[in-house]
């Protein structure tokens, strides 16, 4: 199988790695970067579980994408959230909210979530399930997953 | 009103900080060092076949491979993967059931689509899913059958030679004269009768399609032991039943679970773990995983019941409903799984809803060549929810009756026969449910307003009942064992095999330990999902685990309290342990608390315990405090609930837009609301989907034709009605503080709510579930519009 080398950045920290071609940035993740927090659902692109931030604000499955194509680019998993200990406010939502249940559609709900709100500090509800409809939750039924980012919404616009 | 420190608050679960930095540990996030991997090799061509020859010796030289196994190499016992056998006592079981075990590891007669012929373990999962297309197999095609009435033609081929007719179950004479569950003479009522409804209905297949897809990890050691982590949700059966499997003593038969990433009824008794731990043993020493794929676990694991229900429901002219005649004939799949299960509860749930004055329920399950059947959250309730609901409301129409009057008139309640005859329900507040369900709803402005309608777009509102169980007795075995040990600083360690599939059962548990105690949270730690260390737990099934492990909990928190009680007499020289009060951690003579003694010191002296050198006695009472509870719940405390629904269907699409949602719920007590909140929103979810979009479609060949979440059409945020939740809270006088379950019944009585505000908008009932929108165009073409 060809290799290809590039220089990844996840989570703000440089990886120089020499990937095959055929492999997922799900894989690379998962397997040579032990960032398991970013999970396999379907593995073609339609449950959501293996998000990813892309600059912080784009959203991308990392089951649809070869990891080699990935050169340069920033990346943002789960893992990435926590800074100095402290979780992000989305995070902190989810758990306050009781929007986590089995939890493994969790950390690509969360980096969904925080990537609408970046680019859309104030949305409507309607807004928040449109932007939600790639992740699917088996669990919740969305309730408490649209109060979650509501909330860090409010909290934003200091409601 | 008690006042609690814990229950009845939401305190954020537990392990929600784990999950949400992504650091809970899942099966697929497992590694051991030299971890081989598993695959195993399914049928996806066929779904009746032979296995005239396979040929492993490419695919044995591949890069990577370790070993493959012929179906040859594994044991040749065969295996049932559901747990009835276990559950009910072995003649009733053996002798009244007929229970097959017909399952083998690896198969040379295929029976459905996915069905496992042999197995590769290699150093990574790529190196044996190249293996696995390196063999070679043969095939001999059987003849096919995709539903129970082609299975039970005179001519078609057998299943299993004990099962005449394909007929894998029906409910047996000796238990069911006339192989019928119910009450009186039904054909004699009916003649009584002003009003006959009847239809029959076709209930769809419906998958779990829980997250996390299933996993596994077999490990036989150096020490002979067979080490398995899964995500099943009933690991102490899992445990005797690898044990059993293999031929193993149970100490030698370690199972330990992982996070779950989601259950649903879906990982209910053994799914992979025979494969893992058969491969284990191939290669002795190594961890092997196997992770299925997610067609994999959709086209070979096990999904809901469905099939052809028959109803007939007679009405006196004041609604009176005189009898109830019902035969469900389910499409059982390749294998007898829960062939015994669901047809007998699918007609439990009927008997136990309604004070029908006589009831007739035939349940029977058939050999198919789809996917085998299993458990799934409501275990045969939706399926009946959808047929009984409908026709009530048919009933209900015809008669001029309101929908929610009748209900209110005519459900079961308090002292009236619950889901097993004879034994009574001890708490009902589905009275209330309806009254403030319906105000809150807006039902009668509603109900008049969509009266007469005549534009494209029509509203409509249903309501639906529904009653289920908190755990499963008396049918089945109902047993926890809860160990306790008081460490010697006072905290307490409780070790119980109860699982948490994500509904954060686990935190409640402690919340209910900690208030029964008194003390901390922080003073109360559970030990679960460790065979090792779990005494038995019949499962997490059955909407169980608050009501029966939580009762077995709080036993034991009682049982630490008497003894601590007991010692603190003997050091206070008091009569007895009633002579004593305990507040936190401080035991005291009634009425003198100046003579006290704290649980600290008594923790201490029983673990440190010195003898004095001065007087030779021994210092404080000697002996670490244990206390066990074998638990055997005394009932089975069912919820109720009245969900009310609004739609607006597009007449000239057929599309159906959720409007609103109502489910007011009788919990008893709501030791967490927020997480029975998230049960009936999360169930809703999947009900909804239930009656409007979710269904295995087959083709011709028997091959699934929508094994993926694109084409397997499930409810997604925007899909979503705005939810109410209302939990009627009266209490419950067997559960633990008043509790009542709420794990599976969200699922249920949305779909009938949404079936029946689809009639009230439109006029039509639609027989054949999921109500889509080719159906409802179809519908309306056929029969127009009211």
């Amino acid at each position: 199988m060809k290799t290809r080398e590039i220089t990844l950045y996840v989570n703000g920290e440089a990886y120089h790695l020499n990937v095959q071609v055929n492999r997922t940035l799900l894989q690379v993740l998962r397997e040579d970067l032990d960032l398991v927090g970013t999970k396999y659902g379907c593995g073609t692109g339609e449950c959501g579980a293996c998000t990813v931030l892309l600059d912080d604000s784009d959203t991308m499955l990392s089951c649809l994408t070869l990891a080699a194509t990935m050169d340069g680019k920033h990346i943002t998993t789960i893992e990435g959230l926590e800074k100095d200990g402290k979780l992000d406010p989305i995070q902190e939502a989810f758990i306050e909210t009781d929007a986590i249940q089995c939890g493994y559609c969790t950390s690509g709900m969360i980096l969904k979530s925080k990537s609408l709100l970046a680019k859309n500090p104030k949305p409507t509800e309607k807004e928040i399930r449109t932007q939600l409809e790639g992740n699917i939750c088996r669990c919740t039924g969305y309730v408490k997953i649209i109060d979650a980012v509501q909330k860090v919404s409010d909290n934003l616009s200091g409601k | 009103m008690t006042d609690f420190k814990y229950v009845g608050k939401s305190i954020p679960k537990e392990d929600a900080r784990a999950k949400a930095t992504g650091r809970a540990v899942y099966m697929d996030d497992m590694r051991f060092p030299g971890m081989l991997y598993g695959k195993v090799v399914r049928c996806w061509e066929h779904a009746h076949a032979k296995v005239k020859s396979l040929d492993l010796s490419e695919a044995a030289k591949a890069p990577g491979v370790v070993k493959v196994l012929a179906p040859e190499d594994v044991t040749q016992q065969q295996y049932c993967c559901n747990l009835f056998d276990l559950m009910a006592p072995i003649p009733v079981s053996r002798d009244f059931f007929g229970d097959l075990e017909d399952e083998s590891i690896f198969t040379d007669h295929v029976k459905h689509q996915g069905d496992a012929i042999c197995g590769i373990i290699a150093k990574t999962e790529k190196d044996a899913e190249r293996a696995a297309k390196l063999i070679k197999v043969e095939y001999e095609l059987l003849p096919l059958y995709h539903n129970a009435k082609e299975a039970n033609k005179p001519d078609a081929m057998q299943f299993h030679p004990d099962k005449p007719g394909n007929l894998a179950f029906q409910l047996p004479e000796q238990m069911f004269p006339d192989n019928a569950y119910g009450w009186g003479d039904v054909d004699d009522a009916m003649k009584e009768a002003d009003l006959i409804v009847e239809d029959t209905f076709y209930v769809s297949k419906q998958k779990q399609a829980q997250m996390e897809p299933h996993g596994y990890i077999g490990h036989y050691d150096d020490m002979g032991r067979l080490n398995c982590w899964t995500t099943s949700q009933m690991p102490k059966c899992v445990h005797m039943k690898i044990a059993k499997l293999f031929a193993l003593p149970m100490t030698q038969v370690k199972i330990m679970q992982t996070t779950i990433g989601g259950a649903f009824g879906g990982r209910l008794g053994m799914i992979g773990e025979p494969y893992a731990c058969a491969m284990a043993m191939a290669v002795p020493g190594y961890h092997v995983k196997i992770m299925y794929t997610r067609e994999e676990d959709w086209v070979a694991s096990e999904s809901r019941l469905p099939g052809d229900y028959w109803m007939k429901i007679g009405f006196k002219k004041d609604g009176t409903p005189v009898g109830v005649d019902a035969r469900f004939m389910g499409d059982g799949g390749g294998y007898y799984t829960h062939a015994n299960g669901v047809p007998f509860t699918t007609g439990a749930w009927l008997v136990g809803m309604y004070k029908w004055g006589t009831c007739r329920y035939k349940g029977e399950r058939y050999f198919t060549n789809h996917a085998p059947c299993g458990a799934y959250r409501g275990y045969g309730n939706p399926q009946t929810n959808f047929v009984m609901e409908q026709l009530v409301d048919r009933g209900c129409k015809e008669l001029g009756i309101d929908p929610v009057e009748w209900r209110t008139k005519w459900h079961k309640d308090v002292g009236d026969d619950g889901w097993v005859l004879g034994f009574q329900y001890a708490s009902c507040a589905l009275d209330t449910c309806l009254k403030e369900g319906a105000e809150a709803f807006g039902w009668k402005e509603k109900r008049e307003k969509y009266a007469n309608q005549t534009g494209i777009k029509r509203r409509g509102v249903g309501v639906a009942c529904m009653t289920h169980t908190s755990g499963a007795m008396p049918m089945l075995l109902e047993h926890t064992l809860v160990v306790a040990r008081l460490n010697e600083d006072a905290t307490l360690e409780i070790m119980l095999g109860c699982s948490d599939l994500g509904t954060g059962a686990h935190s409640v548990l402690r919340t209910m330990a900690a208030e029964t105690l008194g003390w901390p949270r922080e003073d109360v730690h559970l030990l679960t999902g460790d065979s090792d260390a779990n005494g038995f737990d019949i499962a997490a099934h059955a909407s169980r685990t608050i009501y029966v492990g939580g009762g077995a909990v709080v036993s034991v928190c009682e049982e630490v309290i008497g003894q601590l009680k007991e010692r603190a007499a003997k050091l206070l020289e008091v009569g007895g342990p009633d002579d004593i009060v305990m507040e936190g951690k401080n035991l005291f003579v009634k009425d003198h608390p100046e003579k006290s003694v704290s649980a600290n010191s008594i923790a201490y002296d029983g673990v440190y315990n010195f003898v004095d050198p001065a007087t030779g006695n021994r210092m404080g009472i000697p002996g670490q405090i244990v206390a066990y509870s074998s638990y055997f719940p005394k009932h089975n405390s069912p919820p109720f609930s009245a969900v009310f629904v609004e739609v607006e269907v597009d007449t000239e699409t057929g599309q159906v837009e959720l409007i609103d949602f109502l489910n007011a719920y009788d919990i008893g007590k709501a030791i967490h609301p927020g997480h029975v909140e998230g049960q009936l929103e999360g169930g809703a979810q999947q009900g909804l989907g239930h009656v409007l979009t979710e269904d295995m479609v087959y083709d011709e060949d028997c091959k699934i034709m929508n094994a993926s979440f694109t084409d397997y059409k499930m409810l997604g945020p925007s899909d979503m009605p705005p939810m109410k939740i209302m939990l009627i809270e009266e209490g419950d006088p067997e559960g633990p503080f008043g509790a009542k379950s709420c794990g599976e019944p969200g699922l249920v009585n949305p779909v009938g709510a949404t079936a029946n505000a689809i009639y009230h908008a439109t006029g039509i009932q639609f027989k054949k579930g999921p109500i889509t929108p080719e159906r409802i165009l179809r519908g309306i073409k056929e029969k127009g519009l009211n």
